[in-house]
């Protein structure tokens, strides 16, 4: 009896597997364990809502989409195989990185050199797409986020000293560079620069000093679990000027942790949580929420949407063949990305679009206003 | 000005060392191991600390919770990962150490989730008293309080008590202390527990000083309470406090003066190369 169920279990896995092979397979690789799992749950599933939504609509190409999901564990030395894995075992036709910079540096190497058209949702590294034609990015890059954040404030608050606290990682340095850029040429004036590690918790040294220089604002420049106790800590140690953090800063958690401290704090690449469009926003939001048990960030509206654009390149393409697929996404011309619309991307894969800017308003993010200016955001080349 | 809030500030995360790193020097003065896990059992308090919070809206019962778990937690530490291995060579339980630590960090992962706490209410966090210029939130004086009090209630036991003396005996020589009457196995007992509770109230004060809770919260801490362990010469807890109270000050200046070419948690490292260059034995170590 026993063995005539598992026979039949095995059939119909059997039969499973055959059926799954006609599907289109899109990799997927985000980091499910470790000090990154988080965000890699968060870019999981809302890739996964892509996939399911594009499948509940009949597929592409009249063929189901399959995410073939590996755990990077937010590792290179893991990313590099979970890539080979992707092209030899799975013969993935596109993939897409839900992970870090570092991880997908490695695996964009690797898709490069075999032709697989590869998106990262958000990884912020300049090095990713430098890998060469087949690497596409769904967010914009570090400096062009830190030139737009220095035109919010110079438009905003007019040629103001700004104290800068910057995560010393890829993701902040490459942000800060932008920023050191634009600001002088905006009357910007940099009173200093504080860095810190990303473990950093504790800003008790550098809330003293950031007093003692006495800044009109502060730009922070972090993830939300470091920006959480970071905006709290100033305003405990007495600061009242306007706080502006970077686009990690955008999630939930930071009110959770920052409490009635982050309520004022701006966000530039921040997602306004009450807009209309696209279409799919709203019911992506309640969708997430549903799945999760927890509200989405962009890292996931990210990871959805670059499923979403890498099944509309192959819609496009009408083709299932890497190097049409590629082409069609190089070609891609105002697509609804959840963050903002996707204008075009540049020669190397960079994408331009405009940066939302968000403020924390009753414990939710408020927009404020869009910097959608070509001559700060266009990616470099 | 600067100077003497760099200063004060620096005094409060000392106060947090010590409270973690006394733990460890208390264990490696016993049995020579190098107890990582400990950072785990800090980790641990802090959550115990959010959630018995967050469930009941009491603070005061979270602590109690933790402190009770935390001490529970090193006895069985002690007691199921330790004893049974005490005989072999000093690196082996160093490595279950460290594996327990690491299958700590995971299982806080599943079972809390990968994203942290944070605490519903912690009114204390932002809430803050100006002295001469100086703010200091009401976490922060509570840590200093509650790291003096239990440290100087540690001294007293150990100075006067009966059991403190046969603990401080035990220390010195084990065999002459077991020939006088001292039990060994339960000063390590006494040991673990201390030890223990008091990583796990210093896991729930991190816990409201950062109002955020999460799975690899012991990682720095770990390394960090090793350094002031070996700075302070191994076994010493005289050195191990006034090693936590200098690290936590050079900290302080680091973030400022060297963050742009390392940051904190490097400083500290580099502070212990530069100390045992000159003093190889720790500051109160003995040669």
């Amino acid at each position: 009896m026993k063995k005539s169920v598992i026979a039949a279990t095995l059939a119909a896995a059997l039969l499973f597997a055959g059926s799954a092979s006609a599907q289109i397979k899109i990799g997927f690789h985000a980091p499910q364990s470790g000090p990154a799992a988080a965000d890699g749950k968060s870019s999981t599933i809302g890739a996964e809502i892509a996939r399911d939504w594009i499948n509940e609509k009949g597929g592409v190409l009249g063929q189901k989409i399959e995410l073939v999901i590996y755990d990077d564990q937010n590792k290179p030395d893991q990313a590099v195989p979970i890539a080979n894995k992707l092209i030899g075992q799975d013969k993935a036709v596109a993939a897409v990185s839900g992970s870090y910079s570092a991880p997908t540096r490695a695996a964009a190497a690797v898709f490069q050199q075999v032709h697989i058209p590869y998106v990262s949702a958000y990884g912020v590294h300049p090095d990713i797409t430098k890998e060469g034609n087949w690497a596409f990015r769904g967010v914009q890059l570090g400096p062009p986020q830190g030139k737009g954040a220095a035109k919010f404030i110079a438009d905003k608050f007019g040629k103001v000293k700004v104290a800068m606290v910057t995560m010393n990682n890829d993701f902040g340095q490459s942000i800060a560079e932008g920023f050191k850029e634009e600001a002088p040429k905006l009357g910007l004036t940099i009173v200093k620069e504080y860095t810190f590690g990303l473990g950093e918790r504790q800003f008790g040294p550098i809330v003293a000093s950031v007093k003692a220089d006495n800044p009109d604002v502060v730009y922070a420049i972090g993830y939300y679990f470091v920006g959480g106790p970071l905006v709290a800590q100033l305003r405990a140690g007495g600061l009242k000027q306007p706080i502006i953090g970077a686009q990690a800063f955008d999630s939930m958690k930071l009110m959770e942790i920052a409490k009635d401290a982050a309520e004022g704090v701006y966000i530039v690449g921040g997602m306004d949580r009450g807009r209309k469009t696209p279409a799919d926003f709203q019911p992506y939001l309640a969708e997430f929420k549903k799945r999760a048990g927890y509200d989405a960030e962009a890292v996931s509206a990210n990871c959805y949407s670059s499923v979403m654009l890498v099944a509309d390149a192959i819609k496009r393409a009408g083709s299932t063949d890497p190097a049409k697929i590629r082409e069609a996404l190089a070609a891609t011309k105002d697509f609804p990305m959840l963050t903002g619309p996707l204008h075009y991307f540049n020669s190397v894969g960079e994408i331009y679009s405009p940066l939302e800017v968000t403020q924390v308003k009753n414990g939710a993010f408020v927009g404020v206003t869009v910097v959608d200016d070509p001559s700060i955001l266009a990616p470099p080349k | 000005m600067l100077f003497v809030e760099l200063v004060v500030q620096g005094l409060v995360y000392g106060c947090m060392y010590a409270m973690m790193a006394v733990g460890l020097t208390l264990v490696y003065g016993l049995l020579r191991i190098l107890h990582i896990a400990h950072a785990g059992v800090f980790a641990l308090g802090a959550y115990m600390t959010v959630t018995v919070a967050n469930a009941t809206g009491s603070l005061a019962l979270g602590f109690l919770v933790a402190t009770v778990v935390s001490a529970i937690a090193g006895i069985a530490i002690y007691r199921l990962a330790y004893q049974p291995i005490l005989h072999h060579a000093a690196f082996v339980p160093m490595v279950v150490s460290i594996g327990l630590f690491i299958v700590m960090q995971e299982a806080f992962r599943l079972i809390f989730g990968a994203y942290g706490i944070a605490f519903d209410k912690n009114p204390w966090y932002v809430a803050h008293v100006n002295l001469v210029g100086i703010n200091l939130t009401y976490v922060e004086i509570a840590m200093v309080i509650m790291s003096v009090v239990l440290l100087v209630g540690f001294g007293l036991f150990a100075g006067l008590t009966r059991a403190g003396i046969g603990w401080r005996a035990t220390v010195t020589d084990p065999h002459m202390a077991t020939s006088f009457g001292v039990d060994p196995v339960r000063v390590r007992y006494v040991n673990f527990l201390f030890g223990s509770a008091l990583a796990g109230i210093a896991g729930g004060l991190v816990g409201l000083l950062n109002n955020y809770v999460e799975p690899t919260m012991g990682g720095a801490v770990s390394y960090k309470a090793l350094a002031i362990v070996v700075l302070g010469g191994l076994g010493s807890v005289r050195g191990t406090l006034i090693a936590s109270l200098v690290l936590g000050v050079v900290e302080a200046f680091g973030a400022i003066y060297l963050a742009n070419i390392f940051d904190r948690d490097a400083i500290g490292f580099l502070f212990l190369i530069v100390v045992l260059m000159v003093r190889p034995q720790g500051l109160l170590g003995r040669g």
